[in-house]
């Protein structure tokens, strides 16, 4: 027999007892949802209460649960009449509907995004985003135009791009902390300008060697290559410095979060990566002057750059599985660790058939491709409480404006761990 | 008002601890009564609020003193102040299957419109609401551009090929409306080979690749009136604006995609944009016909070239740039064949 469930009137198989749209029954009950259960919901009893059972008490105080479970219960029938309709309008309105649209994505992903039975919530409004987006929009089409029409302009631009980074990042973090919530307790960045700047500049390193590159003070070429090498080689050090900094200054419940990585760690990664990339590059080059002497294969030399795809794809996925790993598990927020296991070899599966799947379907499966990855990326994420979930208090709330945080859309920075 | 009448299972936090407590919400009257907790409080449904509906999910109702219930949606939350009151038509067309295929229909209309009509109407009124004194300078800027990143080096040429090319240019663009800003420059290009470029404002460089390519004065001429066709139709601003806004297009569709498959959201931009460069070319050579039979030039100059750069592509690796951004090169030889029979009937 089926059952009906209560939220959506969706019509489920008896053996699944879970709906589409998330819904949980019990196996002994009927039609109960996944959140209304009889115990409490969290990890221990309230203070000051009454309890409704002497046992429940006692059981949680000595074996307090060290694991709070972490779901992604999007479905994607669900996410594609969101996805359809917000695009529609978005291209309906030239772009303005825009700012909804991304309300209405980011409520799906955060409602549906469930941990210890309680779902995550956004509380970012359409309208301040609309007005951040249009600032964004200003500043970017400004930046776009020096830099591809009026290059002598191009260096200033860059130096005032330095000078606002910091402030960008900043407003950013702090807009996605502020407007990102967990039982009623919104998550807080708090970082200031100078230390910014000096977490993001490296001691005015990073600008000093762009600057320098786009002004040409060195004539010489190698001198060039040689800090863009050096540069490139102390990146993963760079980067570990940021994401710590980032992730010191969020904050959940009056605890600030804490990342121990070290640069090495880092930099074993992107090397992993880079010499894997090398051997693909060289292989391909290698088949490449085997075949290319003949001349009827000068038409399919293009069959040559899907190794290099792959490769390519590859490479990014074990970089995004393992720095995503490696800062998940050395982060701690209060009582909680996170175990992040994803590896990069499904990540790239899962890369190439999305592409594959939304190519052939002409963009009809994204929302598909959008679900399944985030379920992956769920299932391979543990939250840990080591100690009480009592350590967390909440506070007042102060507004963020959203100018920055779209600022930082728009030039593409990768705030997120 | 009994219609209005319900009762929940919901989950309360108070917002200074993480932690939730069962509870059960019960609407009558407009008074909302919660009971769980350890209390039971009523409130008028004036002084509290409700997350807007989103799929499926879970909703949480706000109280006044800051407190939270977690509970499933149901239809008279709906009789509640929203926290974003914009949202709630929003996720009423959000919820109807029916309405979400009328959308994909819509956008495939949408962006096969804005493809074929509205981007390139738009792209060319715009071009033309650009003054060409901004028009020139981007075309320095890209001239020097392309001299300093080594592009280009200094032309071989001797003076004497130089005047006489210099005197074709200066018949063919003779009378027209371009002609006051219109500028040759010669450039030896090893990265280009043999080619011509129509940057903005004016600039029309050739090099001495596509100088000895071409032999005859005829073809050079054809080159040239190909490229004069760019400028007189503002091909350079036009590309500008279609680029810019396919880009922008297809990162707002791709938008989703792009976070979670690599290179996807590129795709279209490069293919829209490849089809609107070879629409520009098939422009200019049909202007390069009209303007080489007002000069008694036959197109079939222009056909014999093109024969001539093709056969080298095969040849050699340094041909290939001219090509590979223009229409196949069959068939703008038969259209310039099928030009010059029209040229030889007049």
């Amino acid at each position: 027999m089926n059952w009906l469930c209560p939220a959506c009137g969706c019509d489920n198989a008896n053996d699944s007892l879970r709906c589409t749209c998330g819904y949980v029954i019990m196996p002994n009950r009927q039609m109960i949802p996944h959140d209304a259960t009889e115990t409490i919901v969290g990890a221990e009893p309230p203070i000051g209460t009454a309890p409704m059972n002497e046992n429940d008490v006692n059981n949680s105080a000595v074996a307090a649960p060290p694991e709070l479970k972490l779901e992604f219960i999007g479905s994607a029938r669900e996410y594609f009449r969101i996805w359809a309709v917000n695009l529609c309008l978005t291209l309906l309105t030239f772009g303005i509907f825009s700012a909804w649209a991304k309300v209405r994505k980011k409520r799906y992903f955060y409602s549906r995004t469930i941990l210890d039975g309680t779902p995550f919530q956004y509380l970012g409004q359409p309208l301040p985003i609309l007005k951040g987006r249009i600032i964004g929009a200003t500043l970017f089409a400004a930046y776009y135009i020096s830099s591809h029409f009026i290059t002598s302009l191009l260096p200033y631009v860059l130096a005032l791009g330095a000078v606002l980074a910091p402030w960008v990042i900043i407003r950013s973090a702090a807009f996605k902390a502020r407007y990102s919530a967990f039982r009623n307790m919104t998550f807080r960045f708090e970082g200031d300008y100078w230390h910014t700047l000096k977490v993001v500049s490296a001691w005015g390193l990073v600008p000093a060697i762009v600057i320098g590159m786009i002004f040409k003070w060195w004539k010489i070429t190698w001198i060039e290559g040689a800090l863009f090498a050096i540069a490139s080689l102390l990146f993963p050090w760079w980067i570990s410095r940021f994401k710590s900094f980032i992730v010191g200054h969020t904050a959940f419940g009056g605890k600030n979060g804490r990342l121990s990585t070290t640069g090495g760690q880092f930099f074993n990664i992107y090397f992993c990566a880079g010499v894997f990339f090398a051997l693909i590059g060289i292989a391909t080059g290698f088949l490449l002057s085997i075949f290319l002497p003949s001349k009827n294969f000068a038409h399919f030399v293009f069959l040559f750059s899907l190794p290099a795809y792959a490769g390519y794809v590859l490479a990014y996925a074990y970089v995004q599985a393992h720095t995503g790993n490696l800062v998940w598990n050395e982060t701690t927020l209060g009582p909680l660790r996170f175990r992040s296991t994803l590896s990069g070899l499904t990540l790239a599966k899962y890369y190439l058939t999305n592409a594959m799947a939304i190519i052939v379907s002409i963009g009809l499966l994204t929302p598909w491709a959008v679900m399944r990855t985030m379920k992956y990326r769920a299932d391979n994420m543990r939250v840990l409480v080591a100690g009480e979930l009592t350590a967390f208090h909440g506070s007042d709330m102060t507004s963020v404006s959203a100018a920055g945080a779209e600022l930082g859309e728009f030039f593409d920075m990768d705030i997120s761990l | 008002m009994s219609e209005a009448a319900m009762t929940v299972e919901g989950t309360y936090f108070d917002g200074y601890r993480p932690i939730g407590l069962p509870i059960q919400l019960s609407l009558l009257d407009e008074e909302m009564t919660l009971t769980g907790a350890g209390m039971v409080k009523t409130y008028h449904t004036s002084r509290l609020s409700v997350t807007p509906r989103i799929g499926c999910a879970d909703r949480f109702v706000t109280f006044p003193d800051g407190g939270q219930v977690q509970c499933a949606d149901h239809p008279s939350l709906d009789l509640l102040a929203s926290d974003s009151p914009t949202e709630g038509s929003v996720a009423w067309l959000e919820e109807r299957i029916g309405v979400a295929v009328c959308c994909v229909a819509l956008i495939a209309v949408m962006l096969l419109c804005a493809y074929f009509f509205g981007l390139p109407a738009a792209a060319g009124w715009a071009a033309t609401k650009v003054s060409i004194k901004t028009e020139q300078s981007l075309g320095k800027e890209a001239f020097a551009w392309l001299d300093n990143e080594r592009w280009f080096q200094p032309t071989e040429l001797d003076e004497k090929r130089k005047s006489r090319i210099k005197t074709v240019f200066s018949a063919l663009v003779s009378g027209l409306k371009m002609e006051p800003y219109y500028r040759l420059e010669f450039r030896h290009s090893k990265r280009m080979g043999a080619n011509a470029v129509a940057l903005p404002g004016g600039i029309i460089v050739i090099t001495d690749e596509m100088v000895s390519l071409a032999g005859p004065e005829d073809e050079i001429a054809a080159v040239l009136a190909h490229e004069i066709g760019h400028i007189e139709l503002r091909h350079a601003m036009k590309q500008v604006m279609q680029s810019s806004a396919v880009a922008v297009i297809a990162g707002v569709v791709t938008n989703d995609a792009s976070s979670f498959t690599v290179a996807v959201a590129g795709l279209p931009a490069l293919l829209a944009q490849a089809e609107y460069s070879r629409e520009h070319e098939t422009e200019a050579d049909d202007f390069a016909f009209k303007l080489l039979r007002q000069h008694h030039i036959s197109p079939a100059a222009f056909a014999s070239l093109m024969e001539r750069l093709s056969k080298d592509h095969v040849d050699e690796e340094k041909y290939t740039s001219f090509l590979s951004t223009h229409p196949v090169t069959a068939e703008r030889v038969k259209r310039a064949r099928q030009a010059s029979e029209q040229f030889r009937k007049h």
